[in-house]
């Protein structure tokens, strides 16, 4: 009975030491750089290769769950949202040959694609839904990025409590892959406003942190550090690895 | 009184490979829970489905703290659901702070940890199993079919039901079990789980989450298989410990190991 119970106390008393040591090392900036030099490794080996699983209409999700920062309280997509979208236009601009500007009908009017997959969330849940929209290649196919751009930033007109604007940024082959669309349409209906109306971003190699969503001006460049906080998203300023693939 | 014989029982490989593995192996349980608390339920189903929930820790309100397993309710206030905050208090969390890494809830650090010693496991056990096929120290260790009849037996040896152990080589029948289960079964398992939780992965091998049932129930499997883990992990240190922890703790550090009682029946 002793020794169980000096087995049971030794190995709780391990495990809250661990967990002390551990925090202690995830505080230090030196340490903390070289947990993060896995990313390199995950996105070597898992990359933006094959297609995303296509699901059948009868298994989309019935409550998708939101998961999002407020639906956004900027004034300008407020002016937007009250006119029913019909002012919006998107901007496609910096690294390209021909910077031009698209309004929901110019979307519209372009081939539509339509794919039923799974979204997950770094969280670790999954949900599916029916996106339909324009293929990003397609968009990038018209400004034609100049032989300097590397990736694709989506501004979007949300921010957090603190002003902190909202963005994510893919590479150039992420955001070609035929699977990564501008969604116009979610599960049928135009894309509503608490999930990023009138133009979200569907990324299904990628954790859906890498969605963004109210997307506001799309902007190629050559590399995201001078941006925000220098790590080419919102979520990746806050810690989270650029490469979603995992 | 002659002095013990003591042998040389480990190689360098095995011993650096085996702590390094048992240092990935607690920052991966604990860097795991932490990322479990993001999304505390388990499906046994592709995308995420309440119906198909097999556990759930949540906090019912605030204060308490319960665990759902197969549908029936435990209160766990203090432990799981309603429990360390990791900064002194009491808060809605899963698994407490003081089994966590960080003890605070962070998702993107419990990521970044999870992710590089993820890593060095499969490298551990790749040089292991590398190096333990091309010297044949692995052989002994496999169970074989022969072995499979004395497994029973050993275990009435060990439980005292039976006065003699079943003939066997350096490793008996039961620790070929639990080692060739946890080198072949639960740690290329655990490996083959956590990769198909990744989307970039599906998109290229989507045979992986099915063959588990879908991704949710990938992670379903991945949790079980860190039980299983952690079971073989309680049995082993409750026989190095059994069986001469100095002897058993010396010759996995300096490889030496002096013969005595215990040599060849402990874990």
């Amino acid at each position: 009975m002793k020794r169980r119970l000096f087995l049971a106390t030794s190995i709780s008393a391990a495990l809250a030491g661990c967990s002390a040591i551990g925090t202690k090392l995830n505080d230090n900036r030196a340490f903390h750089s070289v947990l993060e030099s896995a990313e390199e490794l995950n996105e070597r080996v898992i990359g933006a290769r094959g297609m995303a699983r296509l699901y059948a209409a009868r298994d989309i999700s019935q409550n998708f769950p939101i998961d999002s920062l407020d639906t956004p309280s900027d004034n300008e997509y407020a002016s937007l949202r009250g006119s029913g979208f019909r002012s919006y236009r998107l901007p496609v601009v910096g690294a390209v040959a021909l910077p031009s500007s698209f309004s929901l009908a110019q979307l519209c009017a372009m081939p539509l694609q339509t794919q039923i997959t799974r979204h997950d969330c770094v969280e670790g849940w999954s949900a599916v839904a029916q996106w339909s929209g324009v293929r990003v290649a397609d968009v990038l196919a018209i400004v034609q990025p100049r032989s300097d751009a590397r990736f694709v930033v989506f501004h979007s007109f949300d921010s957090d409590s603190n002003g902190m604007p909202y963005y994510e940024s893919l590479s150039l082959a992420q955001a070609t892959h035929p699977q990564t669309l501008l969604v116009l349409r979610q599960n049928g209906a135009p894309v509503h406003v608490d999930r990023g109306a009138p133009v979200r971003l569907t990324v299904p190699l990628q954790l859906g942190y890498k969605s963004a969503k109210w997307i506001r001006r799309i902007e190629v460049v050559p590399s995201f550090g001078r941006l925000y906080g220098g790590k080419g998203g919102y979520w990746e300023d806050q810690g989270y690895e650029w490469f979603a693939g995992i | 009184m002659n002095k013990p014989e003591a042998v040389y029982r480990h190689s360098a490989v095995t011993r650096l490979t085996h702590w390094l593995f048992f240092i990935a192996f607690l920052a991966l349980i604990s860097s795991g829970l932490q990322i479990f608390n993001a999304a505390p339920y388990l499906d046994a189903s592709d995308k995420s489905s309440p119906s198909h929930r097999v556990l759930s820790i949540a906090s019912p309100q605030d204060g308490t703290g319960a665990v759902w397993l197969f549908g029936r309710v435990f209160s766990t206030t203090g432990w799981l659901g309603w429990a360390d905050d990791g900064a002194g208090g009491k808060t809605a969390r899963a698994f407490p702070g003081w089994i966590t890494i960080p003890a605070y809830q962070d998702l993107a650090a419990g990521r970044r940890w999870h992710f590089f010693f993820a890593w060095i496991m499969i490298a551990c056990g790749l040089v292991y199993v590398v190096w333990g096929t091309a010297g044949r120290s692995l052989r002994e260790l496999i169970l074989r079919p022969a072995d499979v009849p004395k497994i029973w037996r050993m275990q009435l040896y060990y439980l005292r039901l039976r006065k003699d152990p079943p003939p066997h080589g350096a490793y008996n029948p039961l620790q070929k079990l639990a080692y060739t289960l946890v080198i072949f079964i639960f740690t290329p398992l655990i490996v083959l789980t956590g990769f198909a939780l990744s989307p970039g992965v599906d998109a290229w091998a989507p045979w992986l989450p099915a063959i588990f049932g879908g991704r949710q129930f990938a992670r379903l499997w991945h949790f079980a298989f860190m039980l299983a883990l952690i079971g073989f992990f309680l049995i082993h240190i409750t026989l190095v410990a059994l069986t001469g922890v100095f002897n058993n703790l010396r010759s996995m550090i300096t490889g030496r190991y002096r013969l005595g009682a215990h040599d060849g029946t402990g874990i």
